[in-house]
């Protein structure tokens, strides 16, 4: 045992873990779709800020654990944000020797930023507080085919593993040591492996899993019984109905 | 005669991506509520025949097949799996992938609810099995945060949730710890109680089950070499297996050791039945006078010293509490414990993937937070459990050639030279050209050795250093170690395997928990029942025979750690009564 995969149900009981997950999914396209519309980086970085009280608070998700599995993301989003700060065209508002920042690009920056990391974040909060099985439960209730809605399911359920191989490669890369001299097309050579290693790797784990599927029953009639279902209550609806009044608010106050 | 419930007639198997088959004309019958042992070397087609019976071969996993397989009168290549699913359930080689849920009880109710059974029936079987398999406490918890023991007894609680009438495991105590290897055997026999026809598949032939079983079959290179009772297979076939590389229990090895007169009837399996016609046949002596151990390096220059050392992981799991321990120069160290003590965390620290946050460890004189992962790899070595992790490279040639140069020896013919040498060492010079990821499971631990010995590192940690190998393999790969350690390098190796420790170890570090409970010498730790106890351990076939020797009123002198020795003691023995039989 060890500290585990960092992208998995963590906490059922808290109020984002109680909440049906159908709603939660509802909750993270609203998230998504109201990022795609705002067009101040203030709109953006408000739900930024309110999405991560609502981890802590709502989920019980610690800020280590946000910081460990949103690192990436966050760089990825730093370095779309310089992407747009110095390639937008626009109207120059400073100037670096060669680096030129224009107006638009010091507003569509942050805005870009703010979309990518409060859509993962939203994603995260949705795989740290649900149980990846209730979510296939409520699509199949839904009207899902099971087999699709399994199939969302294996797909979130592999992410951990995914991550644990990854992590595990690192691990053995990096104690294989490398050459001083390591050139630049070898390091390329390297990751290479990194990726292959994972993939198949990954890929059997899939094979053995869906072997296993078929082996325990899986798909022998067109409907299954569940040994447990999601409860769904009205009030999970205000989880989409605040989230969604935020959105509006902040809409409106950035077109007046 | 009892009936037959699985029927494998002259089948022959080719996997879609081979060119020659792995069977080749494989022919046996399991009678029903039998329990079948299913033995064979590495790549013997253990495996490929455990996926016959429910037709994951042919309708899964593709292939040539010919030749015939009956289950319950239905042939398994006119019926699809998910039809098999209540006859033959398959506990794979590893559990955890083939596991669909992400809880314990979800994952049992996985089966009865694509079978459609009502959600309160399901319920009910559900809490049987985790009462039978022990995980009530578990119910709720997520699959990647049990034990190796706990995951093994879970996937058999998610195929026996099918209610199979026959059951295939392939492996079920791979890498277990003695007593939960002990729990998971208690529960096959269980189900042969129950009636159900069992096939375990296995390269390690344990006393216990063995004892028990009512047949073994031996598999070599896609053909049965040996198929009968127990006892007809050890007493006619028992040396073939053991040229095969089959782990025998020590006991049945000091059996065949002894002669066709000695196992006259019956050969006996456990330690208490071996010792007991060992006193039968008046071949047990008043002293058993084993090799002279060398006493333990304490004047060598210590590598790692860790002084009150803990760690915790971000998710609060408490790995390590208080350890303090030393690794010497020319020592081979036996870490054990049950799974989950924290012995895989320590090896970690110890190469710099883990910097310690409390106590003090020191590497080679200095800090281990001084060190980066990069430079502690040019002085040690570790050797994961999965060696696919590590490879780098396209052939076998180059993944030993990157160790060297990696270490920046840039001089080629000496790299060739090294390259070639480790080769032949490791039996890998027929496949130097073959891509790493191609090989056998065995190889590939060999290979995965191989590329942390070639540049001698000053210690090498080697996580399960036989892991799916045979006899042969093994003492080749000890033996290697066993001549780097006396040139001076420290090794550590990580172990649920007692007859390793005994074997090889020069001291051993017993983990239970996140602390160190035992340090010191293997035979000390074997002598002690409490210990071994606490860490879910138990001592060999060989130390328990010692055990009831002396208790019985004989004297043990010097160090017998092989059944080798004790063969050597007991002849040596008899010869001393033979010149003074007074």
């Amino acid at each position: 045992m060890s500290s585990g995969p960092s992208l998995i149900l963590l906490d059922r009981d808290s109020y984002l873990g109680r909440v049906y997950p159908l709603v939660k999914l509802a909750w993270v396209f609203l998230v998504a779709v109201s990022l795609f519309l705002f067009r101040s980086p203030l709109s953006g970085a408000t739900m930024f800020v309110g999405l991560f009280a609502l981890a802590m608070l709502g989920g019980k998700v610690k800020l280590s654990r946000i910081a460990t599995s949103g690192r990436f993301i966050l760089l990825l989003g730093l370095l779309l944000m310089l992407f747009h700060l110095f390639s937008d065209p626009g109207v120059v508002a400073y100037s670096l020797g060669p680096f030129r920042l224009t107006d638009t690009g010091l507003r569509q920056g942050p805005v870009f930023f703010f979309r990518l990391s409060v859509v993962v974040l939203a994603s995260f909060i949705l795989i740290w507080t649900t149980d990846t099985r209730d979510l296939m439960v409520s699509l199949a209730k839904a009207g899902m085919p099971y087999r699709f809605a399994y199939a969302v399911f294996l797909a979130l359920r592999f992410l951990p593993l995914i991550q644990q191989e990854v992590d595990a490669v690192r691990d053995a890369h990096r104690i294989r040591g490398r050459a001083a001299r390591t050139s630049l097309s070898h390091r390329a050579r390297l990751w290479g492996r990194y990726v292959f290693t994972v993939l198949i790797n990954g890929l059997r784990k899939a094979e053995t899993t869906s072997v296993s599927l078929e082996t325990r029953a899986f798909g022998a009639f067109p409907i299954r019984s569940y040994m447990k279902e999601p409860l769904f209550r009205r009030r999970d609806l205000a989880l989409v109905l605040v989230t969604a009044l935020l959105a509006a608010a902040l809409l409106v106050l950035e077109r007046r | 005669m009892q009936e037959s419930f699985a029927i494998v007639e002259n089948l022959r198997y080719t996997h879609w991506n081979q060119e020659t088959p792995t069977l080749r004309g494989v022919s046996f019958s399991i009678a029903r509520g039998e329990l079948c042992i299913l033995v064979g070397p590495g790549g013997s087609g253990k495996s490929t025949l455990a996926s016959v019976f429910n037709g994951e071969i042919p309708h899964l996993l593709g292939g040539v097949m010919e030749g015939r397989v009956l289950v319950d009168g239905r042939d398994s290549a006119e019926s699809l799996p998910k039809e098999l699913s209540q006859v033959v359930g398959h506990l794979f080689q590893d559990p955890e992938s083939m596991f669909a849920t992400l809880c314990v009880e979800d994952e049992i109710a996985f089966g009865p609810e694509n079978l459609l059974h009502a959600p309160a029936a399901i319920r009910v079987e559900v809490d049987r099995l985790l009462g039978e398999i022990g995980l009530e406490a578990f119910r709720e918890r997520l699959v990647w945060n049990l034990s190796g023991g706990q995951i093994q007894k879970l996937g058999l609680a998610a195929v026996l949730s099918l209610s199979p009438r026959m059951v295939v495991l392939d492996e079920p105590t791979a890498n277990l710890d003695p007593r939960s290897t002990r729990s998971v055997h208690e529960l096959i026999l269980g189900l042969r109680e129950r009636g159900v026809t069992i096939l375990l598949v296995t390269r390690e032939i344990d006393d216990f089950l063995l004892a028990r079983a009512d047949r073994l079959l031996a598999l070599d290179e896609g053909l049965i070499v040996a198929d009968g009772t127990v006892q007809e297979v050890l007493r006619g076939k028992g040396r073939e297996l053991k040229e095969l590389g089959i782990w025998l229990p020590e006991t049945v090895e000091i059996g065949l050791g002894l002669g066709a007169d000695f196992a006259q009837g019956h050969l006996p399996v456990t330690a208490l039945d071996t010792m007991a016609a060992l006193r039968v046949r008046g071949l047990l002596p008043a002293l058993l006078a084993g090799h002279e151990s060398p006493a333990p390096g304490l004047e060598q220059e210590v590598l790692v010293e860790a002084k009150a050392l803990g760690f915790e992981y971000p998710n609060g799991f408490r790995a390590l509490r208080g350890v303090d321990f030393t690794v010497r120069k020319a020592e081979m160290l036996a870490i054990v414990g049950r799974n989950g003590a924290g012995k895989s965390t320590l090896a970690k620290l110890l190469v710099g993937l883990l910097k310690p946050r409390e106590g003090e460890l020191r590497l080679f004189g200095r800090r281990a937070r001084e060190w980066s992962v990069e430079r502690l790899a040019t002085k040690i070595g570790l050797v994961f459990q999965n060696p696919e992790h590590q490879f780098l490279t396209d052939t076998v040639r180059e993944e030993i050639a990157y160790s060297l140069l990696a270490r920046d020896l840039d001089d080629k013919a000496e790299v060739e030279r090294l390259v070639g040498d480790c080769l032949e060492r490791f039996g890998l010079a027929d496949c130097a050209d073959r891509h790493p990821f191609s090989l056998p499971a065995g190889m590939k631990r060999r290979l995965g050795v191989a590329t942390m010995l070639v540049c001698e590192p000053e210690l090498l940690i080697v996580d399960e250093p036989t892991y799916g190998q045979d006899k042969d393999m093994t003492h080749r790969l000890m033996s290697t170690m066993e001549s780097i350690r006396e040139r001076g390098v420290g090794i550590v190796m990580i172990t649920h395997d007692m007859r390793l420790v005994q074997e090889y170890a020069t001291r051993v570090m017993v983990m239970s928990e996140g602390r160190v409970t035992y340090d010191g010498d293997p035979a000390r730790l074997f002598a002690s029942a409490g210990l071994l106890e606490e860490a879910n351990l138990r001592p060999t076939l060989l130390q328990e025979m010692l055990a009831d020797y002396e208790a019985g009123g004989g004297r043990v002198t010097g160090t017998i750690n092989r059944s080798e020795d004790f063969l050597e003691a007991l002849s040596a023995g008899a010869r001393m009564k033979g010149r003074n039989p007074a």
